[in-house]
């Protein structure tokens, strides 16, 4: 009964997260802006069509992943049919004097707004900056920067993790021990995916131990090889956590050779295609799911009213922020996650 | 100085490139686009000619980025958790840096070791150690604490030198960074060194052919310790100038920049066979290289393209180096003969 209203309330999540987004997309962006006044009238889309204006906007990624992969079909999806706007993904190669040379070249463009995933927090401070003072918003994803800017859209990382815990736990029946798959350290989310998980554990399921956290580089290939080498000193572990998906589908692979496949516990973390599905094959026990999409999505529907409302980059006197909503998708529930929010 | 048939060549199609796109990039010959340049690439250029050193002597520093990554982390230990003065953190990280780039030398010259494996090896150790002492994992909330020590973040400055020559009533000039004088320091510094001094025909004689010049009475052992360390000193310079233009480093620092800088020593001139080249060339390779990727990409060609591009730029420019090598080889035997 009891679980029976946690997937209830996970199910109300989900339908909160996808009215949320069209309720932005429909041009409410005031979700994400509440302060900055209109400073002028007669701008818009429709006024820049009529003026032949065309606006520059520009994604610039960490590396290639299904993640930014995701957003930008979300970020493309609402821009293109706008007609008006010329978007592109750009990489940053993992380096963050690329994204420096990158956000360079965007500001010599005269980009409007500039969406951006720092591969460091302070690192591209001080480029969000220059963007700034050229006029350009910048509208970061996932990771936040020290530099306030216009907007920041992210997964809840940190209550995500918890709550992953907490479903594992469950799974465990209360009690054993658990290893991490985790990121390399140095970036913000690894701690908050990391520690949210930790402290999860603590407050619901005090009695797990969490045995061993090692890095695997994000990586599936990288995650059997590690995972192989944690099961050989901990044989009776319960429990995998993969801070995200590719990660926790590695450990999947060692679970399924191992024949461990329903005795360890395997959540992973972001909700791409790949991970649903094995969900749904009964062979990863959950992950937290994100619409990405929809994250890609809010993002550009700001980006646009930025760029076409007139809205300076200096007009904010407090940068907005966006906590994406989120199921913890399991096999219950994880059929209620339409094949149009897969990504 | 005379200018070799290859710089020349180099210049050439350095120039030819930086025309077309000109003309066909939106917003490449503009003011901002080279000061983007310069702030971009010159500690590329400095790492290049870094890594022409170990080339020189017939060798290869592949853990340039490595060190690069460490002497920012020490960097960043030195300024925010032991919050020394920015004037004792600048010499302390070109010692790290040079230090790195010594023990590289002492495992290729008295261990024997190969260049590649040697340095490979660490490439892996170093990155392992910035890894260790990093300040983002030993004190929380340090990852998202910038640097501000006027020392170090000096270094990010720009001088507006058209408006004091007053070019800047008839064009718009790009303001320059410090980066790039620095990095014209290093070049003369470098220059001299490999040009004038006994330690510069040294580098080329050991280059040239190890075994005559020991028996020469070089001590070619202590040439090539210097060679590498000369490398370290470039990636030490080089990481304090990332350091002040992100304010911050990172553990990941300077990966990948082995064959950045490897490709541009090539490209410009310096012979992977030893004993050719200067330190012009993996200048003008450097900002060729960028030039490229800025035009690349404002003309709008996906960065994988980009990519694929720089490869075949450098496989052109090592079959250069091997045709040029081959076609040296008879005249030298000529000589050779000739003097017999």
């Amino acid at each position: 009964m009891n679980s029976q209203k946690v997937i209830n309330a996970k199910r109300r999540n989900l339908i909160k997260a996808s009215m949320l987004g069209t309720a932005a997309l429909a041009g409410a962006a005031g979700v994400l802006f509440g302060n900055f006044g209109p400073q002028s009238t007669g701008l818009g889309i429709s006024q820049a069509k009529a003026q032949g204006t065309r606006y520059k906007m520009a994604f610039i990624q960490w590396q290639p992943h299904t993640v930014p992969a995701a957003w930008s079909k979300g970020i493309e999806e609402v821009l293109k049919p706008q007609q008006v706007i010329d978007y592109e993904l750009l990489d940053g190669q993992n380096k963050v004097e690329v994204q420096a040379s990158l956000m360079d070249t965007l500001i010599n463009q005269g980009a409007s707004v500039i969406f951006l995933q720092p591969i460091d927090s302070v690192a591209l401070a001080p480029s969000i900056a220059k963007a700034k003072r050229a006029g350009i918003s910048v509208i970061t994803l996932n990771i936040d920067a020290t530099e306030a800017h216009a907007a920041h859209v992210e997964m809840n990382h940190y209550f995500g993790a918890m709550d992953i815990a907490k479903a594992m736990g469950d799974v465990m029946g209360g009690k054993g021990k658990v290893a991490i798959l985790n990121a390399p350290p140095g970036i913000i989310i690894r701690d908050q995916r990391t520690n949210g998980f930790v402290e999860g554990m603590k407050q619901h399921h005090p009695d797990i131990q969490v045995v061993s956290d090692q890095v695997a580089d994000w990586d599936r290939k990288k995650a059997q090889d590690v995972l192989n080498t944690i099961l050989a000193a901990n044989p009776d572990l319960g429990g995998v956590y993969g801070v995200n998906d590719s990660m926790a589908l590695g450990a999947v692979d060692v679970a399924k050779e191992k024949g461990l496949i329903g005795k360890l516990a395997i959540f992973g973390n972001d909700g791409e295609i790949a991970a649903l599905e094995s969900i749904e094959a009964g062979e990863l026990t959950g992950t937290q799911y994100t619409d990405v999409y929809q994250q890609g999505r809010l993002a550009a529907a700001a980006a646009t009213v930025l760029a076409t409302g007139g809205v300076a980059a200096t007009a904010f006197t407090q940068q907005s922020h966006l906590l994406m909503p989120y199921v913890i998708a399991t096999k219950e529930n994880v059929g209620s996650i339409q094949p149009a929010q897969r990504w | 100085m005379k200018l070799r048939p290859a710089t020349s060549a180099l210049l050439f199609f350095t120039a030819l490139v930086f025309a077309a796109f000109s003309v066909w990039a939106p917003r490449f010959a503009t003011a901002t686009n080279i000061e983007n340049l310069m702030s971009g690439f010159s500690f590329i250029a400095i790492l290049a000619m870094g890594q022409a050193f170990p080339i020189l002597v017939r060798g290869i520093d592949l853990s340039i980025g490595a060190i690069v990554g460490l002497a920012g982390m020490v960097v960043f230990d030195l300024a925010l958790i032991f919050h020394l003065p920015g004037y004792l953190i600048l010499p302390l990280a070109l010692l790290a840096g040079s230090l790195a780039g010594a023990l590289n030398g002492f495992l290729v010259a008295y261990l024997r070791l190969q260049p590649f494996i040697a340095t490979l090896a660490t490439l892996a150790a170093y990155r392992g150690l910035t890894y260790t002492i990093s300040g983002r994992q030993l004190v929380p909330g340090l990852t998202t604490t910038a640097i501000t020590d006027p020392w170090i973040m000096g270094i990010e400055a720009y001088f507006d030198v058209g408006g004091w020559l007053g070019l800047t009533k008839w064009v718009n000039m790009p303001w320059i960074p410090l980066s790039f004088f620095l990095m014209l320091l290093v070049f003369a510094l470098f220059q001299v060194l490999l040009l004038m001094t006994r330690f510069g025909r040294d580098i080329y004689a050991v280059g040239g052919n190890e075994e005559a010049a020991r028996l020469a009475g070089i001590r070619t052992n202590v040439v090539i310790v210097l060679a590498y360390t000369l490398s370290g000193f470039a990636a030490a310079i080089a990481a304090l100038i990332m350091v002040a233009r992100f304010t911050t480093s990172t553990e990941a620092l300077g990966t990948g920049m082995e064959l950045t800088t490897i490709a541009a020593a090539v490209i410009g001139g310096v012979s992977l066979a030893g004993g050719t080249g200067s330190m012009f060339g993996p200048l003008i390779g450097a900002f060729l290289m960028g030039g490229i990727l800025l035009g690349l990409t404002l003309l709008g060609i996906s960065q994988f393209v980009q990519q694929i591009i720089t490869g075949m730029i450098l496989l052109a420019a090592i079959s250069n180096d091997r045709l040029l090598a081959i076609r040296r080889r008879p005249k030298l035997l000529a000589i050779s003969s000739g003097a017999s």
